[in-house]
């Protein structure tokens, strides 16, 4: 393999004359295992191992700080509009509307119920007489009706 | 501009700030209370977020300002450096365990090497090859021209590199 490209850049980057592109190149080269490397350039590996970010600081400095910055650390304040403020009242209007419509049809199903069930019974009547209501009160006969017409004991007319 | 969450924004650079606070006061306790402190000067300054360029700019210059404040403060009170401890460096693309202690004994003496460097060129090389930044970016931190922070840099690497031949060559 051809290791000129790397020399290349080793020489430039210790004249600081790289770019940071070219100093990624030259970590990413140098990630590699001594047995890959030729002796030559063994010895800078171990210069750009030690740069790289190591140190760190754990979450309980987040706390800390968020504790002594922002106040709460869990609660996270947001602006909101009148619309989202109110969200909760519409809401519970909606819910009750919903309840005013259902409770109105189901109380004028239950009317409509009942007329249709007088409606059948009507009918249930109808179909005993064979006729028509209104004409059955007109086969009666007519003496009879003469008397029951008067209100009076047929005893008395005579 | 974009508007600044101290949560989103200015929270997550508290590792760069670190190893930058590190690289300065060589003691973790001393960095951890530098980077505490910085967090709270940005927090306390939040009226001024909106008119920073560079809010990572602006965070690691107060880093860096009170680590080198509390370096003084800790030179003028004449107490020894500690030796900086530094978590384990991956090895594990070497095999042999006994290779990998030599490894890390190397690259634990290039750190060494690296802290060794006079202040400035400490810095220049830490948010340079460390952290990544652009010419641009360490000369606003540091308040420097990008061809003093180049200058800097160049110096830093050459006396790692031949102070790191040299042991290698001559053994320690």
């Amino acid at each position: 393999m051809d290791y000129k490209y790397i020399e290349q850049l080793l020489d430039r980057y210790f004249e600081a004359d790289t770019t940071l592109k070219e100093e990624q190149i030259l970590k990413a080269f140098f990630e590699q295992s001594d047995e890959e490397l030729p002796e030559s350039l063994r010895p800078y590996r171990e210069i750009f191992a030690a740069m790289e970010p190591e140190a760190t600081l754990g979450d309980d400095f987040d706390e800390r700080i968020l504790q002594m910055t922002e106040g709460t650390p869990q609660v996270k304040a947001r602006t909101i509009s009148l619309g989202e403020r109110l969200r909760p009242l519409f809401r519970a209007a909606a819910v009750v509307a919903i309840l005013l419509t259902l409770s109105t049809a189901l109380n004028q199903s239950f009317k409509d119920d009942t007329t249709w069930a007088d409606q059948s019974d009507y009918a249930l009547k109808f179909e005993a007489t064979g006729d028509e209501p209104a004409m059955a009160v007109y086969d009666i006969p007519e003496d009879s009706l003469m008397k029951d017409s008067l209100f009076m004991p047929t005893g008395y007319l005579e | 501009m974009k508007k600044i969450s101290f949560r989103t924004d200015v929270l997550p650079l508290k590792n760069e700030l670190f190893r930058l606070a590190l690289r300065i006061t060589l003691n973790k306790a001393d960095a951890e209370d530098v980077v505490q402190e910085t967090m709270i000067k940005v927090w306390n300054r939040r009226e001024q977020w909106e008119q920073i360029e560079s809010i990572e700019a602006f965070c690691l210059t107060i880093c860096k300002n009170l680590a080198l404040d509390r370096q003084k403060r800790m030179e003028s009170q004449n107490s020894s450096l500690e030796e900086v401890g530094h978590d384990a460096p991956d090895n594990s693309y070497s095999a042999n365990p006994e290779e990998q202690a030599v490894q890390r004994d190397k690259v634990e003496r290039v750190r060494k090497l690296m802290n060794q460097l006079p202040e400035k060129q400490r810095i220049c090389i830490q948010l340079r090859d460390v952290e990544g930044k652009s010419y641009k970016e360490i000369a606003a931190v540091m308040d420097i021209t990008e061809q003093q922070v180049k200058v800097n840099i160049f110096r830093a690497r050459q006396s790692v590199k031949q102070a790191f031949l040299k042991e290698e060559q001559y053994g320690l």
